[in-house]
């Protein structure tokens, strides 16, 4: 069941790819895979490619798989190893959802991020109270963490 | 591909209507079809599809999963409305008389719910109280004093044969209607005035 939905997919993925994002199974495993996200225009991270490993659990999809940065990242919901506090990948997880819709949601966490909740709280304060410092140190971050 | 998307059911949808036309059996027709038909969970065609109060299509299987995997949180995997094994109606295709009855397999599927339609009086004499017999129920809101009237009025059934001009009685009855038909008017006027 989790494989064939996972396959299933990966060829919708193939056939329409979304533009801001890649995923690939890493060495033919389809429940290891990596994904890279393109950094949104607009934002700090304009300009990186960022990569992101998923790894799907067994009774996929009906427990959400686990998403994390493996590219260093400035930004309030994204924790020092990666991690990504998203509720849709926790508590608020939907068997409808599918990686591509995940990884669209993590673009649009990155374009948009919520100081409400966040994992680490300097960037979190950073990010209220003095925006311009928190740019221009997130896209010293991209140049200097996501650019090849 | 054999499975139907947004970009390529156009051409399968083509495909299959030269099929047709040609008289070639459409083997494209449930690739382009089945898109409407799979299972919000696995993402295949349904298989002993249920289908919930807010309209979503899963397997049966998919969705026992799904409510087996979070016992005290039981939402609709699309539109996160309450949904339990209760409120699920399955769906019967023709094509599923030829198949192993899906309640054998596990998990059992739950049972379609049958209302009974209500009884027609007069199209069916049998469970009327008799052909024209008259018993008949009315519920309605009636102006008081006139449904009074009207009721006492009609008591006498069958016997209601106008009594001979000239009579004592037919002048009786004359008054009667004339003053009923001033109380009419008074509250007809009252009801427009007030």
């Amino acid at each position: 069941m989790a494989l064939k939905r996972i396959n299933k997919e990966m060829r919708e993925l193939e056939r329409d790819p979304p533009g801001q994002c890649s995923v690939g199974p890493i060495a033919n495993d389809p429940f290891h895979c990596q994904a890279t996200i393109i950094g949104p225009t607009g934002t700090p991270f304009e300009g990186g490619l960022f990569d992101l490993r998923i790894d799907f659990p067994d009774d996929y999809p009906f427990r959400p798989p686990k998403v994390w940065f493996t590219t260093k990242i400035f930004h309030p919901n994204i924790s020092d190893r990666g991690s990504i506090c998203l509720d849709i990948l926790s508590q608020n997880w939907s068997p409808t959802l599918s990686i591509s819709k995940v990884l669209l949601i993590i673009c649009a966490l990155l374009t948009d991020p919520n100081p409400d909740d966040p994992w680490r709280k300097d960037i979190a304060e950073l990010y209220v109270n003095d925006r311009e410092k928190y740019e221009s140190t997130a896209r010293e971050w991209t140049a200097q963490f996501a650019t090849a | 591909m054999a499975t139907a998307g947004p970009s390529s059911s156009s051409n399968s949808r083509s495909e299959s209507s030269n099929n047709a036309s040609g008289g070639a059996e459409g083997g494209g027709e449930d690739a382009t079809d089945s898109s409407n038909f799979e299972c919000n969970i696995c993402l295949d065609t349904a298989k002993d599809a249920v289908i919930s109060m807010c309209g979503h299509l899963f397997c049966w299987p998919c969705l026992h999963q799904w409510l087996e995997t979070r016992p005290n949180n039981q939402t609709c995997p699309v539109c996160k409305a309450a949904i339990s094994r209760e409120k699920v109606i399955p769906l019967y295709g023709r094509g599923s008389g030829n198949q192993q009855d899906p309640r054998d397999k596990l998990p059992p599927r739950p049972p379609g719910q049958r209302t009974e339609p209500e009884p027609q009086n007069g199209f069916m004499p049998g469970f009327g109280f008799g052909d024209g017999g008259g018993f008949q129920f009315h519920f309605g809101i009636g102006a008081f004093p006139f449904g009074i009237f009207t009721t006492f009025n009609n008591w006498g059934g069958g016997a209601a044969v106008p009594p001979a001009p000239g009579t004592q009685q037919y002048q009786e009855e004359r008054f009667l209607s004339q003053v009923l038909m001033a109380m009419a008017l008074l509250f007809l006027l009252w009801l427009i005035l007030v």
